[in-house]
């Protein structure tokens, strides 16, 4: 089976998480047997052509004029398309279109019709998510776009059952239409050496508790809400500090919030760290919290669980999926500091609570967020939608 | 196979009409013609005469106000789409698409993608030059709009120019190296359209 994977990032090209997903999911896929080509847009130094673990990459010039992103993404996914006619023709054919999001979207729906190959497509947001609504003509047109995208699309993935039925009621897709795929974790990557308290001595003081946040400085990832949890903490006598891997555009109002609630010294910003300072932090921190507002999927969760630090999260999106209660975390109501509060303070003092929601988390995270395991779930969809072409008088002549 | 962003009722400068005759002489020579126009308010297939005309509507109604570009980009997808309907039909009835001829820069990219994705290849019509339009102005929209016209020039087999000052211009813009491929067919003089005949036949001939 040959699938083309359509994305417009991919590493070392990284915009957000859709390059990590597309290249772990077509390693996996590789290592499946299926010949996986990525088609992606070209970056500094990296390579027009190259393979990884047999996975084939192509990247195409991305540069084209124009006078806004939209008209941009557009006119870049026109190239897009046409060097994944080249990949086409020099491989001889092709079986499935995987497309990822709007961004790539547009260009498997071109190849869908002019290969009449079916087109699958994951939607990992929707612009409405995003932007909490839709508040002028451009996310209006995103919006469209993304419609169309779904329209077109002979299956839809998404991460979660909650995206499921937002993507579902976003763009009038039938349910049965639309399958919940979760994103997956390598958790052998937090398997290393560690100098403990060195690593640990850089961020906090001995009898210091290491409160950890991971997430864009942004109003749905809900950094504020745990701001206003630490006084509550240290009034109930827990020597908590928060350390948050976190940039973004409320950084200012963060700041200002941690200095006004006079827990300024107790907050540590540290700025984007690579993915090795950052998986090690993981490793010294006693808890890890995530009280966001709005989450498609919470892929923070999985790096925690694999990690084995305890998890506290606010019950949305796909994080209220990934954590279950008292099972392999805690969670709490979103926009809540006091229950915030409540729920770190009892993983800090109950040992027992703490090693089982661990143990739980670390062996569900082996069995549902494996690679091979998400590898296996796209393919079951690409047997489907190939099956069902097959079945289908649309094909080429 | 014609690509145009206008054709008849659709009117929004003199190109429809232009395309209307040319689709009707060349349908009155005894060649076939399947035309692929823009048209929002008419969407669907019409037998014009004998001409096939095959009108697509946008698939996305928003845009961001003040920009030609994205409503460009998006119903040329749907042309796409069209267009490979029509070839897949053709070879169902085993025969064929000779040649593509393109107008102006709006049809620019689904002729790259349909040159690319079936080996077929295109003429293309440059009415009016960005250049000329926008006075240079070197703005992202007109750069943009440049661009696209460069590649349709620079992937067409050949480019038709309706003047021999038009001829020159294209030079000027496009460079010198795209001379040997521009023919001038003179619309307004008697017997045009045998003339572009023979235009196509010299590329059908090298497809």
């Amino acid at each position: 089976m040959l699938v083309l994977q359509l994305t417009w990032e991919f590493p070392p090209r990284i915009i957000g998480g859709i390059a990590p997903h597309v290249s772990d999911l077509s390693r996996a896929l590789k290592k499946k047997g299926i010949d996986v080509h990525v088609i992606t847009c070209n970056f500094p130094g990296a390579k027009e052509y190259e393979t990884i673990d047999g996975v084939e990459v192509h990247r195409f010039e991305a540069y084209a004029a124009s006078d806004s992103f939209l008209g941009w993404v557009l006119r870049m996914q026109k190239n897009m398309e046409v060097k994944a006619s080249e990949v086409i023709s020099d491989a001889g054919g092709l079986d499935v279109i995987h497309a990822h999001d709007w961004v790539s979207g547009v260009a498997g729906i071109e190849l869908k019709h002019l290969y009449r190959k079916p087109l699958v497509v994951t939607m990992h947001s929707t612009e409405y998510g995003r932007r909490n609504g839709l508040h002028n003509d451009l996310q209006r047109s995103i919006h469209e776009i993304e419609g169309w995208l779904c329209h077109e699309a002979w299956r839809i993935i998404t991460c979660s059952h909650y995206m499921r039925d937002h993507v579902s009621w976003c763009f009038h897709q039938p349910g049965d239409k639309i399958d919940a795929i979760p994103n997956g974790v390598d958790a052998a990557k937090w398997q290393f050496p560690l100098d403990y308290w060195g690593i640990r001595n850089r961020f906090a003081s001995e009898n210091e508790k290491i409160v950890l946040f991971v997430g864009r400085m942004v109003l749905e990832k809900g950094l504020d809400v745990l701001i206003n949890a630490l006084p509550i903490l240290l009034r109930r006598g827990i020597p908590a500090k928060i350390v948050a891997v976190s940039e973004g555009p409320e950084k200012e109002k963060c700041q200002r919030l941690a200095q006004d609630t006079g827990v300024g010294e107790k907050v540590y910003f540290t700025g984007y760290i690579d993915d090795d300072a950052l998986r090690a932090l993981y490793r010294v921190a006693d808890v890890a919290a995530f009280p966001s507002r709005f989450e498609p999927f919470g892929i923070v969760a999985l790096e925690a669980m694999a990690a084995k630090v305890p998890i506290v999260v606010s019950h949305v999106g796909g994080l209220a999926e990934i954590v279950e209660h008292e099972e392999t975390g805690l969670q709490v109501p979103r926009d809540n500091p006091e229950a915030l509060a409540t729920a770190i303070e009892r993983i800090l003092r109950d040992e027992n609570l703490k090693n089982r929601i661990v143990k739980n988390a670390y062996e569900k995270c082996l069995r549902n967020y494996d690679w091979n395991r998400i590898a296996e779930q796209t393919l079951g969809v690409y047997d489907r939608v190939l099956h069902e072409w097959r079945s289908v008088p649309w094909k080429p002549t | 196979m014609i690509l145009t962003w206008e054709y008849p009722p659709k009117r929004l400068g003199k190109i429809s009409d232009h395309v209307y005759i040319l689709s009707q002489g060349l349908v009155k020579r005894g060649h076939e013609v399947e035309v692929l126009a823009e048209d929002d308010l008419k969407p669907g297939f019409e037998d014009m005469s004998g001409v096939k005309v095959h009108r697509v509507a946008n698939p996305v109604k928003t845009h961001p106000m003040g920009s030609i570009l994205t409503p460009v980009m998006t119903a040329s997808v749907r042309m796409e789409q069209e267009a490979a309907d029509i070839i897949y039909y053709h070879r169902q009835m085993e025969d064929k698409i000779d040649l593509i001829h393109a107008h102006e820069w709006l049809t620019v990219p689904t002729a790259i993608s349909l040159k690319h994705a079936f080996g077929l290849r295109f003429v293309l019509t440059l009415h009016s030059l960005e250049g000329h339009r926008c006075g240079d102005a070197f703005g992202p929209l007109s750069l943009a709009i440049k661009e696209i016209e460069e590649m349709g020039v620079q992937e067409s087999v050949r480019v038709i120019a309706n003047t021999q000052w038009m001829k020159k211009e294209i030079i000027r813009y496009h460079g010198k190296k795209h001379g040997r491929k521009i023919s001038v067919v003179q619309p307004t003089k008697k017997g045009w359209i045998p003339k572009i005949v023979s235009v196509y036949k010299k590329d059908v001939k090298a497809n």
